[in-house]
């Protein structure tokens, strides 16, 4: 599908994250929807999920960017704000959208909920139960899945 | 008229009220003087209902006294705190509409509340720029055509429209609206709205503000009827949380479901949660007609009080709730009302496990089935009652005043008597769920709350059937009628005999019958325990009744009474009729004759 109906804005944002990607991040429209975005986000350094490379996709409903786009995980990941399916419980995902936001901007605060972890606002309760009561094991096994399922193979 | 049996009928509610609650009326009526307490007591209780009145515990609030209230407020904090008028809307939205709350955090902190609200002391201007980028489209704009909040943000105007009817649609939210900008905080006001929504969205926006004058407000409420659009401000603290909207509506300020005093709130919940989950088992009680007991051909039953009388040439007269004779209603226990009462089948001999575990089912199903039918029927029989009322108050009466040459004036106890009738069916109707969840092993204190409650019934039946069936007579008849004024005080009397009854019927409900004490604790029952300080709450005060009554009541202690303690001073029920004390006439089951009726 050609980018003949896609309103400029998103041309721009999509033209300036394949000539200035972010660090550790990438992120490229589909062929056949330009909505529909293959994502890349590499484990910040000094996270469970160093050395991991992780898929989402992304896409941008017809709103955007009065709505926020909808990412999701596709790479199986040991967090306790991404659930089993991939979603993530991050805010400007949500009520805290601003259409002033962009694609980068809400890449950027995914990899940076990968450094930092918050169990108190979980999506998934059973791996927020085991990042509270025994963090250092929790950690292993993020680590653990980061070697089995984001080797980047 | 009437047959001497329903004369009786309204001697015993006129003598229950007096045994009942004469610690109620603290008249001088120790020496007995019938007439003179009856005219005491009927001052006494208008006196009653007009200071009820004017203690209500919540004001009823219309659209335009929503929005008058509202913009006093605003005016009120923009005044006080000297900003404009679109600010202190933003305040007081935030602050949930409390005035003083607001004034509190401005002069405690007003830093602080700025940040937090988003209102900037002083504006800023947009960039000094010939051409702006819109944050949003990113295109580039002249700055004439770029539009920014207080914080001087810009983005087109295209953009803004698109942000505010995106929030406008998304709902309510949309009047915390801030800056598109995420690092910014700063509050779109109801100014920006006006400015960039369009007609209809100015419309939801302003709707949305209205609802959360209300809706924000603990201390008020929108009324629950479907349609209604008055709202209800509640005083906290208040004992009863019953309101009555101005559309007539009756619900529990607390949990909004209809009006449900004496039974409480998770009762309610439980109740109402019970009968969705049997409600297809339940339908057929809904079904407005059953077999006559006698010629077995469906009646349908098309009036409010549970008195049937089958169609000609049949003629006979049966209870819709137990389809027992009329004539016989309540003689085969003992000459009271029981058919609210709910006995399990005894069930004898040897029983496998899984028989026994039928048998259960089945009594339980059977159980709850006898208050839901008597709870459903009371419901029904109270929006005929309804019904009835709107009739009488827009034809009926002018009718009535037409054939009697009464000023309508004169027939206000009418619709007194059917608001009465309105409001027990609706107490009597809860009195079932409360029934339901009675503990079956606190014998004494069910055997008293079903002589209370079959009391209740049979009362309320009288004045239901007064109401509906006797008045009749007056309004079809083609001349004057004679005895019209004795009518309108039988109506009267019985009117103000239930709604006192009622009154203290849930104030003794309310308080969960605590005085009752358990059947094995007899003896300290004796002493301690009685109707009037069950029912009257002031208690002590003894009124003429107890005077009277002593004498008749001595020797023949009714059954239950004896086994719940309260013999000595419970309305006793005698088999057979006595003889009143003053007029010699034959007297009610009390032993009293109906003061009403005994001149
Ligand atoms: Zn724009
Ligand atoms: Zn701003
Ligand atoms: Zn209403
Ligand atoms: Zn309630
Ligand atoms: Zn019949
Ligand atoms: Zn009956």
């Amino acid at each position: 599908m050609a980018s003949r109906n896609l309103p400029p804005r998103i041309i721009k944002e999509t033209q300036r994250l394949l000539s200035e990607p972010a660090p550790g991040i990438s992120a490229s429209p589909s062929e056949e929807n330009m909505r529909y975005f293959n994502v890349m986000i590499l484990g910040p350094t000094q996270s469970p999920y160093e050395g991991g490379v992780f898929k989402l996709e992304l896409f941008l409903p017809e709103e955007y960017p009065m709505a926020p786009p909808k990412v999701r995980f596709l790479t199986k990941i040991y967090h306790p704000n991404i659930d089993k399916l991939g979603r993530i419980c991050l805010d400007i995902l949500k009520d805290k959208w601003s259409p002033a936001l962009q694609i980068r901007t809400v890449l950027l605060s995914i990899q940076a909920l990968l450094s930092a972890p918050n169990p108190d606002d979980p999506l998934s309760d059973n791996i927020a139960k085991h990042w509270k009561t025994n963090e250092a094991e929790a950690v292993e096994t993020a680590k653990e899945w980061t070697r089995l399922y984001a080797s980047g193979a | 008229m009437d047959s001497e049996d329903d004369m009786h009928d309204a001697h015993d509610v006129e003598s229950l009220d007096d045994d009942f609650y004469s610690g109620d009326t603290p008249m001088g009526s120790e020496d007995g003087d019938a007439e003179y307490d009856f005219v005491d007591n009927e001052s006494e209780d208008s006196e009653d209902v007009t200071s009820h009145r004017q203690q209500q515990s919540y004001t009823i609030l219309s659209v335009s006294d929503i929005r008058q209230r509202q913009e006093e407020d605003i005016h009120r904090v923009s005044t006080v705190l000297s900003i404009s008028r679109v600010a202190a809307c933003v305040l007081l939205r935030h602050y949930k509409w409390s005035v003083s709350r607001v004034h509190d955090e401005w002069f405690a902190d007003e830093e602080n509340v700025r940040k937090v609200v988003g209102l900037l002391e002083k504006p800023v201007e947009m960039p000094n720029a010939r051409e702006l980028p819109c944050g949003i489209c990113f295109e580039s704009y002249s700055s004439n055509e770029m539009t920014a909040a207080a914080c001087g943000h810009p983005f087109c105007s295209a953009c803004w429209r698109g942000y505010v009817g995106t929030a406008i649609s998304d709902g309510p939210g949309c009047l915390m609206l801030r800056c598109p900008d995420p690092s910014c905080g700063v509050a779109v006001g109801e100014d920006m709205i006006r400015m960039l929504a369009s007609d209809e969205d100015k419309q939801k926006y302003s709707r949305y503000l209205l609802r959360s004058y209300i809706e924000d407000n603990r201390k008020t409420k929108w009324c629950p009827a479907p349609g209604c659009e008055f709202a209800v401000e509640f005083v906290m603290g208040s004992s009863s949380y019953d309101v009555t909207c101005n559309c007539s509506y009756s619900f529990c300020w607390n949990c909004t479901e209809e009006a449900h005093r004496p039974v409480d709130c998770a009762t309610v919940a439980k109740w109402i949660l019970k009968n969705c989950a049997e409600s297809e088992n339940m339908n057929w009680i809904l079904a407005n007609s059953k077999p006559c007991p006698k010629c077995k051909r469906p009646i349908e039953k098309n009036q409010g009080c549970m008195h049937i009388t089958c169609t000609p040439p049949c003629k006979f007269e049966f209870c819709w709730l137990c389809l027992g004779a009329w004539s016989e209603h309540g003689e085969r226990t003992g000459g009271f009302y029981a058919c609210n009462r709910y006995e399990a089948a005894k069930q004898e001999g040897a029983y496998d496990e899984s028989e026994r575990r039928r048998e259960m089912a089945k009594n339980s199903l059977e159980r709850y089935t006898h208050y839901y039918e008597r709870w459903a029927t009371n419901q029904s029989s109270r929006q005929k009652a309804l019904a009835d009322l709107h009739s009488m108050q827009n034809e009926k009466l002018e009718k009535l005043s037409d054939r009697q040459s009464q000023p309508e004036s004169q027939l206000k106890f009418i619709i007194e008597a059917w608001l009465q009738i309105v409001e027990c069916r609706r107490v009597l109707k809860w009195t079932y769920a409360y029934g339901y969840y009675l503990l079956e092993n606190e014998y004494a204190k069910r055997q008293f709350f079903e002589y209370l409650q079959g009391e209740a019934e049979a009362g309320l039946e009288r004045l239901h059937q007064c109401a509906e069936k006797e008045l009749q007579v007056y309004l079809e008849a083609e001349a004057p009628t004679k005895d019209f004024n004795y009518f309108r005080t039988k109506l009267a009397g019985l009117t103000s005999v239930t709604r006192n009854y009622f009154e203290n019927l849930v104030r003794a409900l309310e308080t969960g019958l605590r005085d009752v004490g358990p059947s094995g604790n007899q003896a300290n029952a004796n002493k301690n325990t009685s109707p009037k300080s069950l029912l009257g709450g002031k208690g002590g005060k003894s009124g003429k009744a107890k005077v009277i009554g002593t004498s008749s009541r001595s020797g023949d202690e009714a059954w239950t009474m004896a086994t719940i303690g309260l013999a000595s001073t419970a309305p006793t029920r005698t088999r057979g009729r006595q003889t009143c004390a003053r007029c010699a006439n034959s007297t009610g089951r009390f032993g009293l004759c109906c003061l009403l009726l005994c001149d």
